[in-house]
């Protein structure tokens, strides 16, 4: 069955082609409308999944990690205190403004992490490519992000500025941290931090990171700290998945992004019924002489569901090269696609899944094909 | 006299050693009746036609554009459901069977060759005999040896490669032909099968059809329009206006319709 489908299919090879072309274009859309939607989902949550916490402690309300209401020091001293609590570092995200070198501002997303010589904090910038990161801790010193160079027309570590009227010292670049806002993250010390946010008042704290004494188990630690006045403790993972659905819905990027992506499969399915169905009507005596002498519907629709098959395999070999081709090009506009090995086993299960319906028309065809109609003209 | 059609362990199904009598029916029609439609619409395509195909002859059905030839021979090969009558094949009255037992009747009884060849363009001519013969009985093993053999039978051997676009007519009706003995059925029903030839090219099939009648002991019936072909027939059914009009034998004796209705006289030895 699968040499005759084959055959069938490159007998045209025009058309095959086209199939091809369809299928393969069906499956670069899927994986990069959904690779981008995972990569930007990962870079929503990408500061929380770096963290080593085992709590993230904020205002009751908070729906993401960017848009966090600040409390005060006390605050994160009554959570230092709840029993089970092993560590409790404050963390403080805010935006303010970076001086470019021509004068202009730019917004930033500034990160405030507590940081002491031989302290080990929940959170530190990672992808360190360049500086030294220990430096964090002295005044003035911030960590950026090597892909923001263009943005805040800096090009190399030593850079000096002002963030918010005081001064700013890049002491070290990462490589892959960005925000979903576009505005880029600067890593800095929480003194400096709340020197760069003075509109927040005195002492600001935004997040309080608790690590959990080990073999204390955290839902409970979790339960005491939620007890406490307008405050909410989620785990790391509970909070990515918050900033994540935030942004995914309030913003409406998932539904923008998998409906391009289902449009991708309309096409594919559109494009590759359209190519059976013609060429199951263009042999449709043939297959009414094999019905005529005794070959089943089930062996027919093998022929036309292997044909849909092979057209779904070859578009997948074609068409995920070609998503990797665009995450290579993407990369370059500091775009993340998220290909993973579970989404190209979906997408190809999805390809499948789309050709085989596909081919339901010309499975439909062959089943009414009434085998006396072979002696009719 | 005593034809053999030769064994094919291909086919699990036809395995077995079929010996049949030059004469001996292997189906009949009896009072077979087909109307399309219904009410003050319908149309009476064939009526009250009864009629025996035999071991080892060619039968021949004439009859003018719109008698009911084509309803007549759609029913000898359980391809229409008559409305009325009876259709006698393997022994029993298969009038009444429906699609889920009539394939498995129809790859164990008949070969169809049309007018119009119907072969696969993209595949060479053993691959459209062995797609056939795997179509007809999904465990065939050796489907392609098979083929290779029906080819040289045909006198195709040389050419058995070949896409059919290489081929001319008569050797595609060739390769038709070598596609309905797939699985070793006992009758070949042609529906025109020379009409689209040359003469010198359709009395060559003819003449290759009457040998498989005559050697192997098949049954061959033979729509149409020519009459050129009479001098293969054993016998020739006249149809007209949905009747059968006369049968006629090569002697030119009319023989009356077939009235005994009984078991399948083919006798299978394992």
């Amino acid at each position: 069955m699968w040499n005759l489908a084959r055959k069938l299919l490159l007998h045209d090879r025009l058309r095959f082609a086209v199939a091809i072309a369809g299928v393969s274009v069906s499956v670069m859309l899927v994986l990069v409308q959904v690779g981008l939607y995972y990569g930007f989902m990962d870079t929503a949550s990408s500061i929380i999944d770096a963290s080593k916490a085992d709590l993230w402690v904020g205002k009751k309300g908070n729906e993401s990690f960017e848009f966090a209401t600040p409390f005060d020091d006390r605050t994160y001293y009554r959570v230092a205190s709840v029993p089970g609590v092993l560590h409790a570092e404050r963390l403080l995200v805010n935006f303010s403004q970076f001086k470019l070198a021509d004068g202009g501002d730019l917004g930033i997303q500034v990160v405030g992490i507590e940081t002491a010589p031989g302290h080990h904090p929940l959170l530190t910038p990672w992808n360190v490519i360049a500086g030294d990161t220990r430096r964090l801790a002295e005044p003035g010193a911030i960590v950026l992000d090597r892909s923001e160079y263009p943005k805040l027309k800096i090009d190399r570590v030593g850079h000096i500025t002002e963030i918010a009227g005081v001064r700013a010292e890049v002491v070290a670049l990462t490589s892959g941290i960005r925000s979903f806002t576009t505005s880029p993250i600067i890593f800095t010390d929480l003194r400096t931090a709340r020197s760069y946010l003075p509109q927040l008042g005195t002492d600001p704290v935004t997040y309080v990171l608790v690590e959990v004494n080990p073999g204390v188990d955290v839902a409970a630690v979790q339960a005491r700290i939620n007890a406490l006045p307008h405050l909410a403790a989620y785990t790391t993972h509970e909070m990515a998945r918050r900033t994540r659905t935030y942004w995914s819905e309030r913003t409406g990027v998932g539904a923008g992004f998998f409906t391009t992506a289902v449009l991708g499969i309309i096409v594919g399915f559109v494009v590759v019924g359209q190519i059976l169905y013609s060429g199951t009507l263009q042999y449709i005596r043939e297959y009414g002489t094999l019905k005529a002498m005794g070959a089943r519907n089930s062996a027919v629709v093998r022929v036309i569901l292997s044909q849909a098959m092979i057209s779904a395999a070859l578009g997948f070999v074609v068409g995920a090269p070609l998503a990797m081709a665009m995450r290579a090009a993407m990369k370059g506009a500091n775009l993340t696609v998220a290909l993973s090995p579970e989404l190209y086993t979906v997408t190809a299960a999805i390809t499948a899944v789309m050709c085989a319906f596909a081919a339901l028309l010309s499975i439909v065809k062959v089943l009414r094909l009434d085998p006396a109609s072979v002696f009719k003209g | 006299m005593t034809t053999a059609i030769a064994i094919n362990e291909t086919f699990p199904s036809a395995a077995r050693a079929i010996t049949i009598e030059r004469g001996t029916p292997l189906a009949r029609l009896a009072g077979v009746a087909k109307t399309y439609g219904s009410g003050e619409t319908a149309v009476a395509a064939l009526s009250n036609a009864s009629l025996e195909i035999r071991a080892g002859e060619v039968t021949l059905i004439e009859g003018p554009s719109g008698s009911g030839k084509t309803t007549l021979i759609s029913i000898l090969g359980l391809l229409l459901t008559p409305t009325a009558g009876e259709v006698w094949i393997e022994g029993k009255n298969v009038a009444g069977l429906g699609e889920r037992v009539l394939p498995g009747l129809r790859a164990r009884n008949f070969g169809f060759v049309f007018q119009g060849f119907n072969l696969f363009p993209a595949l060479s001519a053993i691959e459209n005999v062995a797609i056939a013969i795997r179509m007809k009985d999904p465990r065939a093993r050796n489907a392609d040896a098979e083929a290779r053999r029906l080819l040289e039978l045909v006198g195709l051997g040389p050419r058995m490669k070949h896409l059919p676009a290489d081929l001319s007519g008569g050797q595609k009706q060739r390769v038709a032909i070598a596609r309905a003995l797939g699985g070793n059925p006992p009758i070949l029903i042609g529906d025109e099968p020379t009409a689209a030839l040359d003469t010198r090219t359709a009395l060559s099939v003819m003449e290759l059809l009457k040998e498989l009648a005559i050697a192997q002991g098949r049954a061959v019936v033979v729509v149409t329009h020519d009459p050129r072909l009479e001098r293969f027939a054993d016998r020739v059914v006249r149809v007209e206006d949905g009747h059968i009009q006369a049968i006629t034998s090569s002697g030119g004796q009319r023989e009356s319709a077939p009235l005994h209705l009984g078991p399948d006289p083919r006798r299978s030895q394992s």
